[in-house]
């Protein structure tokens, strides 16, 4: 370790190592190393062991032998459950990352034209759910959508239903779970991006003759595209692999990556398989954000060039 | 400052005046704009003419940005009415007024080249393509932009910033031009460059402008007229010569350039000439020309540094003079400004071009010295 350190001090200089190597280390630390395991497990083959998994390198009399299985790969594909899971995932995820959009923007843009009292508030407000635990939350969304939950009583209580109507173990449960749990990660880049928008742009759009919502495509929109997006992906990234909400809300038909991966996790103790859909699950979010990264940095540097 | 801020060549109003066009092309009547109770302008009465360059001057905080925001529609007055060629402006949102504004930081959308920074009002206006493209390529050749078409507004230099807002202002033919403080951003050489070159521009298109600025020197460079505001209201409107010259208050004369004021009462208020008895100066003033006033009226004569003359001997006329001791000397390349302390107390300013400081007589510190000025050389100020 002190032989690697000493290497690395070697390469970068001093504070800079500092100021690179954090981040860098935790990156390592917690996600290529964890990855790679995944990774070398979801290669493996299951066994009823401890681990639970085939070694993918064995040593055997005087041969090395590397043993990579595709098997667990190959069955995601033929078993149409997982690639049905996968879609329905990304398509939950697409659509409450759309909603979170629509409500989150407008709301985003009136804490950002408030006056700074207000505005303060209002974060609070955003914020102030997440000071309690997830779970609690989700749990609290069960109490108030079930069947003689919150909404249901008081629509009868006013005599507009008279039978409950069934709202949680449905799909309308989990994005309303989602949306609601989500909506802060959209307002809070969106925030930041709109109240950094210079209102004499406006002004100037104004007086060049467009009307207000002209000024609002031309201007306010393209300008906020770096908060809708990354609004968008803190959003839709977690999105898709959500456990908790579709397994407390959702019916046994809300069909979403996590609750697979769980099962096969927890359930099926298949541990490559569950390796194979994680690692499969990243590769899905991973490989459009980085075409659309490459996308980014190419377009920025052919503007400067 | 003093005579540096006399107009300048550009600023020579009298023959360009003559191309001017229709009187009241921009009215503003009684105009009075209010901030929850704050009242940031107040009885603005103006009128521009067409093709006119109008400056507004006034110290921070006088409500010049004010007035110039409440012709652009983005403040509506809380009295007044505004015109813009017979028509009524009031009420009207800034994106239907012919009117357009090149902003103090110049606003451009930071998001678009320097192209569609031009076009956007003519997209906005429905022309179509071909004939944009035109304008474009024409007005950003008005303001020598067109190496930089497709460069980003961050791509480009304060003063090429200030080019392509200028020509995104003039690109939908305003029948009104406002400018808010043109040269703000820009350093001091520069300034001075772009202040001519803009005015040619203006006064080629013919267009109407009105600017604001804090900065004498520039109102009397560009402007063919001024108005002096202070506290939210116009103290005077003039050309710039007028306003030197003949200040209508002691806050104008002291406002633009330098000036000695001698406060006293009218003693002798004749048809031709007046006198005034100062407790400043020990021989009367003479004035060479009657004012409305009365005898014992308290007024003041401004008489600027360089109209009084720095001698060694005693001048003859038996009036408008005093003796005093220099007591500072600032050498300023053209001219030099003698402080003369008077036995009074009274401190008053003359300036002397250093060509007859070198040719004849030469005063240095604490010399005895003479002023003396003409008898149409100050200006009686009322109020
Ligand atoms: N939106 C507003 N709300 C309240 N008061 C305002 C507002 N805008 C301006 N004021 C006040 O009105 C007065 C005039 O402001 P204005 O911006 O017109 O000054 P200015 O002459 O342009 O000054 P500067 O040279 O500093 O730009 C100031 O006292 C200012 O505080
Ligand atoms: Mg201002």
């Amino acid at each position: 370790m002190n032989a690697v350190i000493g290497w690395l001090r070697q390469r970068l200089p001093g504070p800079r190592w500092l100021v690179i190597g954090v981040p860098f280390l935790w990156m390592l630390l917690f996600f290529a190393v964890p990855f790679a395991i995944a990774l070398k497990i979801s290669f493996s083959q299951a066994l009823i062991a401890m681990p639970p998994y085939s070694p993918i390198v064995e040593w055997n009399d005087t041969a090395l032998t590397l043993k990579l299985s595709f098997n667990n790969y190959l069955y995601l594909i033929r078993d149409n459950v997982y690639v049905s899971a996968y879609l329905s995932s990304l398509g939950i995820a697409v659509v409450s990352t759309a909603i979170c959009l629509l409500i989150g923007y407008p709301m985003a843009y009136a804490i950002a034209r408030m006056s700074p009292a207000n505005r303060n508030i209002c974060l609070m407000l955003v914020i102030l759910p997440s000071w309690t635990s997830f779970l609690i939350r989700i749990y609290a969304w069960v109490g108030i959508l079930k069947n003689n939950g919150l909404i249901n009583n008081m629509l009868m209580g006013i005599g507009l239903i008279d039978e409950p109507l069934q709202i949680l173990h449905t799909p309308l449960a989990v994005y309303v779970g989602i949306v609601y749990a989500y909506l802060p990660f959209m307002i809070l880049p969106l925030y930041a991006n709109l109240v950094k928008l210079d209102h004499r742009l406006l002004e100037a759009a104004y007086d060049l003759g467009a009307k207000p919502w002209q000024a609002f495509i031309k201007i306010t929109l393209p300008l906020s595209r770096a908060g809708i997006i990354a609004g968008s992906m803190l959003v839709l990234i977690p999105v898709v692999g959500e456990f908790v909400i579709p397994e407390m809300l959702g019916g046994p038909d809300t069909l979403m990556i996590g609750k697979v991966l769980w099962g096969e996790f927890f359930n099926n103790r298949d541990w490559p398989v569950a390796s194979a859909v994680a690692i499969v699950m990243l590769a899905l979010l991973l490989i459009p954000i980085m075409i659309f990264h490459h996308h980014q940095s190419k377009e920025l540097e052919s503007k400067l060039s | 400052m003093s005579s540096e801020q006399q107009p300048s060549s550009a600023g020579s109003a009298a023959p360009r005046q003559e191309m001017l066009g229709a009187e009241n092309y921009v009215q503003l009547v009684d105009i009075r704009k209010e901030y929850d109770g704050f009242v940031a302008v107040d009885e603005v009465n103006l009128a521009i003419r067409k093709g006119e360059i109008f400056a507004l001057l006034g110290a921070s905080g006088c409500g010049k940005s004010t007035l110039l925001r409440v012709l652009a529609g983005f403040e509506q007055p809380t009295r007044g009415e505004v015109k813009v060629d017979g028509q009524r402006m009031n009420g009207q949102p800034p994106y239907r007024r012919p009117i357009n504004m090149m902003f103090q930081s110049y606003a451009l959308f930071p998001h678009m080249s320097v192209e569609q920074n031009v076009a956007f009002g003519l997209k906005q206006d429905g022309m179509p393509a071909a004939q944009i493209k035109q304008k474009v390529d024409e007005m950003l050749g008005l303001v020598q932009m067109g190496a930089y078409a497709k460069r980003r507004p961050h791509q480009l230099s304060g003063g090429q910033q200030q080019r392509v807002a200028l020509a995104r202002s003039l690109a939908k033919g305003p029948k009104l031009l406002l400018l808010d403080e043109p040269m703000g951003a820009l350093d001091k050489k520069l300034r001075s460059q772009m202040q001519l070159e803009l005015v040619n521009i203006i006064e080629r298109l013919g267009v109407t402008c009105a600017m604001v600025t804090h900065d004498q020197e520039e109102a009397m460079t560009m402007a063919h007229r001024i108005a002096i505001m202070d506290a939210g209201k116009i103290r005077q409107v003039g050309t710039p010569d007028e306003i030197y010259e003949q200040p209508n208050s002691r806050f104008t004369a002291g406002f633009i350039g330098q000036v000695n004021l001698f406060e006293g009462k009218i003693e002798d208020d004749e048809k031709d000439y007046i006198s005034i008895r100062s407790p400043d100066l020990p021989a009367p003033l003479y004035v060479g020309h009657g004012v409305t006033g009365y005898e014992g009226m308290e007024v003041a004569l401004a008489v600027r540094p360089e109209k009084i003359l720095i001698s060694k001997d005693e001048p003859e006329q038996p009036h408008n003079k005093a003796q005093g001791v220099i007591e500072e000397i600032a050498y300023l390349g053209s001219h030099s400004v003698y402080h003369v302390r008077l036995p009074s107390g009274k401190r008053v300013l003359a300036n002397m071009t250093n060509v007859r400081r070198w040719a004849s007589e030469s005063f240095t510190w604490n010399d005895q010295a003479w002023l003396s000025w003409g008898d149409q050389s100050g200006v009686v100020l009322t109020s």
